[in-house]
């Protein structure tokens, strides 16, 4: 059972063609890694999933929702795909639990008492239950991408989207938001899709990993495969240059 | 000093205040509709409807660029020629809250694109429509950062409101010509309490308004 199917799918900004003939198929419970070079495209696909941009030609569905429709409710399609973002985007107006308990009280109004017994555990489980009443200026980027991800979580995505959510952390800071991410995503009906520069982290949590230059999609290919030795030139000369840094 | 003490009488001073009680009528009316008024339309100018929002960015622009007085002259002399005949303090409230919402529009609309986009991005991500994602997180982040801007052009519309003496709207400014108009020995002791009354006024709104800034900023 596919949670993304893309065909043919192009993405132009303006005269800009960003995506050219992206064909990919990701399975219910797959955690695919994109990687490629700054400027390939990995943003403009990724926020294609959740419509954040719009596609301009091909079809896309997302959890059998056919998002080439302009009849498809964006609001209905997000509810199931979570997204965590490079800069974490927590509500600034918003104490941690209210950016965590937001959502699920307005959009699919959970009941007051479970929403908040949900957040919690939420935050138990990225280990900041004791920030519940700070402000998000008051916390550390790493613990930003923690509560960001537990607020992504409090809706019960189906999909999970990441655009490179740790590029923007101190190297201390890291580790402790790849670890939440990787007990996310090991849960066995989580389907995620990935963007990020950790190979090592890759290696780890991916089963497949995508690799995009110049908005087309260059190679797909088993995790284990593709760090043995990538099958196009372009894929193995950036996999050394990221490496070798 | 006895011109003094005979201008502000207690029968003047008196006069003087009713003018005070018109100014503020009309400066809080108008307050409040251009604040609702300006508020939506700095919202529609943001949303980009189709349409909708070139248009009334075009409007906003039009009046944005026109001087207030010829404003008044239109609802005073204007609209009682296509159909609709106000009183003067009427005129002056539409008058007041015409301008000053296409003011408040163009402040509402840089506030809003001043939240960071991310904020927006964050919301919709987790299933909000664009309204909810409007009303609980960009809006608030938005006036609060508004707060000082918008108390100046509140600021500005009181004083603003003496140019309705011009179509003899009972206000404070009017009120001190009516008496300074009997006695020319008045007309420094009248433009003296002008200036201590509008100062007050103004410079009092603007403490409150400094105040609630800092106080919600923490
Ligand atoms: N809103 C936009 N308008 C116009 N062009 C854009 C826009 N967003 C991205 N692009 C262009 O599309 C291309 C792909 O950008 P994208 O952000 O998807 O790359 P990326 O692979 O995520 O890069 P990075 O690793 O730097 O984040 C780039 O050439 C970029 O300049
Ligand atoms: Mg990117």
């Amino acid at each position: 059972m596919s949670m993304i199917e893309f065909h043919d799918v192009q993405k132009y900004y303006g005269k800009f063609h960003a995506l050219h003939d992206i064909n990919l198929e990701i399975d219910k419970g797959e955690t695919v890694v994109l990687i490629g070079p700054s400027g390939s495209g990995k943003s403009t696909l990724i926020r294609t999933v959740n419509r954040l941009e719009s596609i301009q030609g091909g079809k896309l569905i997302v959890n059998n929702q056919d998002l080439s429709n302009p009849k498809t409710d964006s609001n209905r399609l997000r509810q199931d795909v979570g997204m965590v973002f490079q800069h974490f985007n927590l509500y600034a107006n918003k104490n941690v639990l209210e950016n965590i308990m937001l959502a699920p009280r307005i959009v699919s109004h959970m009941p007051e008492e479970e929403n908040k017994k949900q957040a919690m555990e939420l935050l138990d489980m990225v280990g900041l239950a004791d920030k519940a009443q700070n402000m998000p200026a008051q916390i550390s980027g790493g613990q930003k991408q923690r509560v960001a991800i537990a607020r992504s979580l409090a809706m019960k995505p189906k999909l999970l989207l990441f655009d490179e959510p740790t590029s923007a952390l101190d190297p201390e800071m890291i580790d402790d938001v790849l670890q939440v991410i990787k007990k996310v995503t090991s849960a066995s009906e989580m389907t995620s899709l990935i963007v990020t520069h950790e190979m090592g982290f890759a290696k780890e949590v991916a089963n497949r990993v995508i690799f995009m230059d110049q908005g087309h999609l260059v190679e797909d290919d088993e995790s284990i495969a593709f760090f043995k030795q990538p099958k196009t030139v372009r894929a193995q000369q950036f996999l050394s240059k990221i490496i070798s840094h | 000093m006895q011109t003094w003490i005979d201008a502000l009488s207690w029968l003047n001073f008196g006069f003087l205040l009713k003018g005070l009680a018109v100014t503020l009528y009309i400066s809080l009316v108008s307050i409040v509709l251009s604040f609702i008024l300006g508020s939506v339309l700095g919202i529609i100018r943001y949303s980009k409807i189709k349409f909708i929002s070139a248009a009334v960015g075009f409007v906003i622009d039009l009046v944005r660029n026109l001087p207030l007085l010829l404003i008044i002259f239109f609802t005073y002399f204007g609209m009682p020629k296509i159909g609709y005949r106000p009183s003067a303090i009427t005129s002056a409230i539409i008058a007041m809250t015409i301008f000053e919402s296409s003011m408040l529009a163009e402040i509402v609309r840089s506030g809003i694109q001043s939240v960071s986009e991310g904020q927006m991005e964050g919301a919709r991500s987790t299933g909000m429509s664009f309204v909810q994602a409007l009303w609980y997180i960009i809006l608030p982040q938005a006036y609060r950062h508004m707060i000082p801007t918008i108390i100046g052009q509140f600021v500005s519309l009181i004083k603003d409101t003496s140019l309705a003496t011009i179509i003899v709207v009972p206000e404070l400014m009017q009120h001190a010509q009516v008496i300074y108009g009997q006695n020319a020995n008045y007309i420094v002791p009248m433009f003296a309490a002008l200036t201590l009354l509008y100062f007050i006024i103004c410079f009092t709104l603007s403490m409150a308004g400094s105040y609630l800034h800092k106080h919600m900023a923490s």
